[in-house]
């Protein structure tokens, strides 16, 4: 194999691991921010669930930005292709999003009840809204996306964006990531708070692990009867990085599965996401919120892993013009900018890890009403 | 010994920033520029307000409070 | 493409840019004030310092978190409206973004949490170095996004692939070590630490000329009009450097910033220091010429001759006849791979942005559509297109300098005084600074205005011209959007101003002793005024 198409490899799996990192530490604070106004009956309880993830969002929603600008280097193609099309929900998505930072700041430095509700509400939508369009992403993705290129690789539209926010099957996965994120936030709130923020947590978050494992296994049976994408021409996977002149695709139905009928040990990704959803759900009844919160980054990681794996190597396939699918093949950048981006990301995504893990440390520990509402530098 | 292995120390260092200086200087002038004027403005400011810090002792002693 | 829908894409990422660029710099210079500031703090070990830091770190906050949330919008709008731009420059644009995640936005941001809320859980040397590294941070994040905007002036680095139609990376030191994107990075650096000292310096003034806060307000004043003497004599610095960058790469945007329309002659050259650019009849009105200033202030010499924007014109004319051979080439090329095609091409390369440009006012956008009587025409209104807009750039410019040589005046004063201990004597100072504080904004705002009108019509200055750049969207989509934005943002400056003006008026006093809490019980809605000061 080439060195490119190795780069690209190395590449689509870095892919995975920043969806996955979105997924864990953006899902979490997010599912504080749907579960907010349920675990939080009053204003100290509110503020004292928003303190619990209060030092570390600001860190955690750099993976969602992150993501952004690693597709952009990595998968510029990509990147343009599919923000572009999902215009209408990107925007809905990005509406939402920027109203969470703000929020954490503003809310409580104003006494006054409509101030604080309004902002609570503002993180409930700001908290559930992304994670469905995140989950919805991968629904639509999964089911291919109308659109074609002309001769300058300039993308045309062939879909309406009503489509993306309203099919079911993309519906189903919206929910399963809203769950997920909910499981994952609930977790949080469980090892930093006490009563009775904790015990309210514990109950969505189980809760929640159950729904997003039947919604797993709902949408894998759904699987089978949508139309996945199939290359039946020859695929080099060496090839120069554009959408035109590919080789041809075919469209079958169960065709996503075929990965996993050609490499049986793929099996253990879906596995893992079902199985870890199960036991994260009873280690949170069990009151064991830390194994519960690693279980929850470990359901993330067989969600994603098996949405990849199934679609690999597309990425973004088309309906409308399925030779110009998006692929990991066709969608990256140069060799040298892979190159170049691989040595930094080994540099500096350990580093990252590395002080997120130093800052978790130096800010543990239970919160409670009293200390926040006492506190001059709490949200 | 100890003072030996200082000073060597502080040359190694010394000569280091040196080389980075020269090195930085003939790439990057505008970004050397901006690392020696950052550290030389707060560095300054920093000043300013012990300078404050002193200025008011001497008033309080009833020193000339101007400088 | 749709013409209109260019136009929206480009008005709604002017409003986005611009409104998030309000919150940036002060972000930029107020850390390291702050850091200054718990400097200070650690070696003398007087809490007025910590809570100078603290005080000012609230309101650094209020800014910050808008900063933060506006420029989410900003990372994801390349992709959601500039799909053309994204693929054709992404492979060398999109690595600075992603390199500003990991190395920068990730340091800023997992400290800034540590900075507010690990007061009571840090050593002072450890606190002090976690808000060095926000300041790190958040500079850093600017160095790449510059590096990224002296990409598109000063397209180094890359070069150009036919077979993925796109520009892809060949030189990252030649990218990050460009004359421009350094250039840059420390003149709108240095311009945030400007607006952080105004804003300390401004809110001080106000303070003293209410006699509140003496003590506090003093130390403060001080600090800030240091901090603030010498950066923007640095921004002055640095502004003529980049004029003269102009000069060397971008001789339109030179042009349009200084109205010069005919190519000048050395060495009585006269600098316009005052003039009503008109765009259409390509000449100045009311021009005030100061003679033998031009020369030595662009090109730092009298010999040399500046071209002019009508001289500039005649020479895109040249470009683009090569520009078209050139796309044309491309695009057989892209259909057959035929060889001839590609030496063709690669004869004219240089020139391909131009035949795009040309590409826009030939039927149909079908540049084989040209014959030989309305290739003029189209020559001629592209040609046109190479000019940004004169008056936009001339007036911009201007007000942009005369804003910064405004803050040389007002920090070296308020130094001067500050240093003396009599500036308390010298209320006109004080309500001079007070009513500076948004005028660096202001200046920021005209920098970008300045620099991005005057690159076009270019994204990335002579290879891809702005109205191919845009995703191909309906105009429908365009407006949703715009109005979402328009309506968010202006709901969250409202809440902003309210805040800042809140708690500035409210000012540190009050902020130090904790304060106890009614019957310390779990708080409900229902009670009146709960939890009144806990705010703080």
């Amino acid at each position: 194999m080439e060195l490119y198409a190795i780069l690209k490899l190395v590449w689509a799996g870095l892919l995975g691991v920043l969806l996955i990192g979105l997924g864990v530490m953006m899902g979490m604070d997010m599912g504080v921010g749907t579960l907010l106004r349920f675990v939080g009956r009053n204003d100290g309880e509110r503020r004292t669930a928003l303190n619990i993830i209060g030092p570390h969002w600001e860190g955690n929603q750099v993976w969602f930005i992150l993501g952004g600008g690693a597709i952009f280097a990595a998968f510029p193609t990509l990147y343009a292709t599919s923000f572009s099309t999902f215009y209408v929900v990107m925007i809905l998505l990005l509406f939402s999003m920027i109203m969470r930072p703000v929020a954490f700041e503003y809310r409580s430095k104003v006494p006054g009840n409509a101030w604080r509700e309004t902002w609570d509400w503002a993180f409930l939508i700001s908290g559930a809204l992304p994670m469905i369009i995140y989950g919805a992403a991968f629904g639509n993705v999964l089911q291919g996306v109308g659109f074609h290129f002309d001769w300058t690789a300039q993308y045309h539209q062939d879909e309406s964006f009503i489509w993306y926010l309203l099919n079911p099957f993309a519906i189903l996965c919206g929910l399963l990531s809203l769950a997920l994120s909910i499981q994952q936030g609930g977790a949080m709130l469980m090892i930093r708070g006490v009563e009775p923020i904790y015990g309210r947590a514990r109950t969505y978050a189980s809760a929640a692990g159950l729904v997003a494992a039947v919604l797993f296994v709902l949408g894998g049976v759904w699987i089978q009867f949508i139309k996945g994408f199939v290359f039946t021409g020859k695929v080099d996977p060496s090839m120069p990085s554009t959408p035109l002149g590919g080789p041809a695709v075919a469209r079958q139905a169960g065709a996503w599965m075929d990965n996993f009928h050609a490499i049986p040990i793929l099996w253990v990704l879906p596995i893992l996401g079902v199985v870890s959803m199960v036991l994260a759900s009873i280690s949170l009844r069990a009151n064991r919120p830390a194994l519960g919160w690693w279980l929850g980054a470990l359901s993330w990681i067989g969600t994603i892993g098996t949405a990849g794996v199934a679609m690999f190597p597309f990425l973004m396939p088309s309906t409308t013009n399925p030779a110009q699918s998006l692929t990991v093949w066709n969608a990256t950048s140069s060799a040298y900018t892979l190159g170049c981006m691989v040595i930094l990301a080994g540099i500096f995504v350990p580093i990252i890890l590395c002080y997120t893990a130093w800052c978790f440390s130096v800010m543990r520990g239970k919160v409670r009403v009293e200390d926040v509402v006492h506190d001059d530098h709490s949200y | 010994m100890t003072r030996l292995l200082q000073i060597a120390a502080l040359a190694v260092v010394l000569v280091f920033a040196l080389l980075f200086a020269v090195v930085a200087g003939d790439y990057a002038p505008w970004y050397f520029a901006w690392m020696v004027g950052t550290v030389m403005i707060i560095l300054i400011a920093a000043a300013g307000a012990v300078l404050f810090e002193t200025q008011e002792a001497g008033r309080a002693d009833g020193r000339d409070p101007s400088f | 493409m749709d013409q209109g829908v260019v136009d929206l894409s480009r008005l709604q990422f002017a409003l986005t840019a611009l409104y998030h660029f309000q919150f940036v710099p002060l972000t930029l210079g107020m850390t390291f004030l702050l850091a200054a500031m718990e400097t200070v703090y650690v070696i003398t070990g007087k809490p007025i310092y910590k809570e100078m830091t603290q005080f000012w770190g609230k309101l650094f906050g209020i800014n910050f978190a808008i900063g933060v949330a506006t420029g989410l919008t900003m990372e994801f709008e390349f992709g959601t409206n500039w799909s053309m731009y994204s693929h054709f420059m992404g492979d060398v644009f999109g690595a600075p973004l992603a390199i500003e995640g990991m190395m920068a936005f990730f340091l800023e941001s997992t400290f800034v949490g540590l900075m507010f809320f690990g007061w009571n859980r840090l050593s002072r040397g450890g606190h002090l170095a976690v808000t060095y590294l926000v300041a790190l941070g958040s500079n850093l994040s600017a160095l790449w996004i510059l590096v990224a905007n002296g990409f598109m002036q000063d397209p180094v680095g890359a070069t150009f692939n036919p077979d993925t139609m796109r520009m892809e990376f060949t030189d990252f030191a030649a990218l990050v070590f460009s004359d421009d994107a350094q250039a840059k990075f420390v003149h709108t650096t240095i311009a945030g630490f400007v607006t952080g000292a105004m804003f300390v310096m401004g809110i001080s003034a106000y303070y003293m000329l209410r006699r509140q806060h003496r003590e506090f307000a003093a130390r403060s004043f001080r600090m800030a009009a240091l901090f603030g003497v010498i950066s923007s004599l640095a921004v002055v610095t640095l502004g003529d450097a980049l004029g003269r960058l102009d000069y060397l790469v971008q001789p339109t945007k030179l042009a349009a910033m200084e109205g010069i329309w005919h190519t000048t002659t050395p060495p009585a050259a006269p600098w316009t220091a005052f003039a009503i650019p008109d765009d259409v009849a390509q000449k100045n009105y009311a021009e005030i010429n100061i003679p033998f200033v031009l020369g030595p202030l662009v090109a730092h010499s009298f010999s040399t001759a500046i071209p002019g924007i009508i001289d500039l014109e005649q020479k895109a004319r040249v470009n683009t006849v090569r520009g078209i051979k050139a796309v044309m080439a491309l695009h057989q090329y892209s259909e057959d791979k035929d060889p001839a095609a590609l030496a063709t091409f690669k004869q004219y390369e240089q020139d391909m942005g131009y035949g795009f440009l040309a590409q826009r006012y030939a039927p149909d956008q079908d540049l084989s559509k040209l014959t030989a009587d309305n290739t003029p025409a189209v020559l001629d209104r592209a040609a046109r297109d190479t000019i940004p807009n004169v008056f936009v750039e001339f007036w911009g410019f201007r007000m942009m300098v005369a804003c910064g040589f405004a803050f040389v005046l007002v920090f070296a004063f308020g130094a001067y005084f500050s240093l003396r201990n009599e500036i308390e004597k010298h209320p006109w100072l004080l309500r001079a600074s007070m009513w500076a504080i948004p005028l660096p904004i202001i200046a920021c705002e005209y920098g970008w205005i300045v620099a991005e009108n005057g690159r076009q019509p270019w994204t990335v200055y002579g290879w891809l011209p702005t109205y191919m750049s845009a995703s191909s969207h309906s105009v429908g989509y365009m407006i949703f959007s715009l109005i979402g934005f328009v309506l968010l943002y202006s709901l969250f400056i409202a809440a902003e101003l309210y805040l800042m003006f809140k708690f500035a008026r409210l000012g540190p006093t009050d902020h130090a002793a904790p304060k106890p809490l009614e019957g310390g019980g779990p708080l409900t809605f229902s009670r009146p005024g709960y939890a009144d000061k806990s705010w703080q």
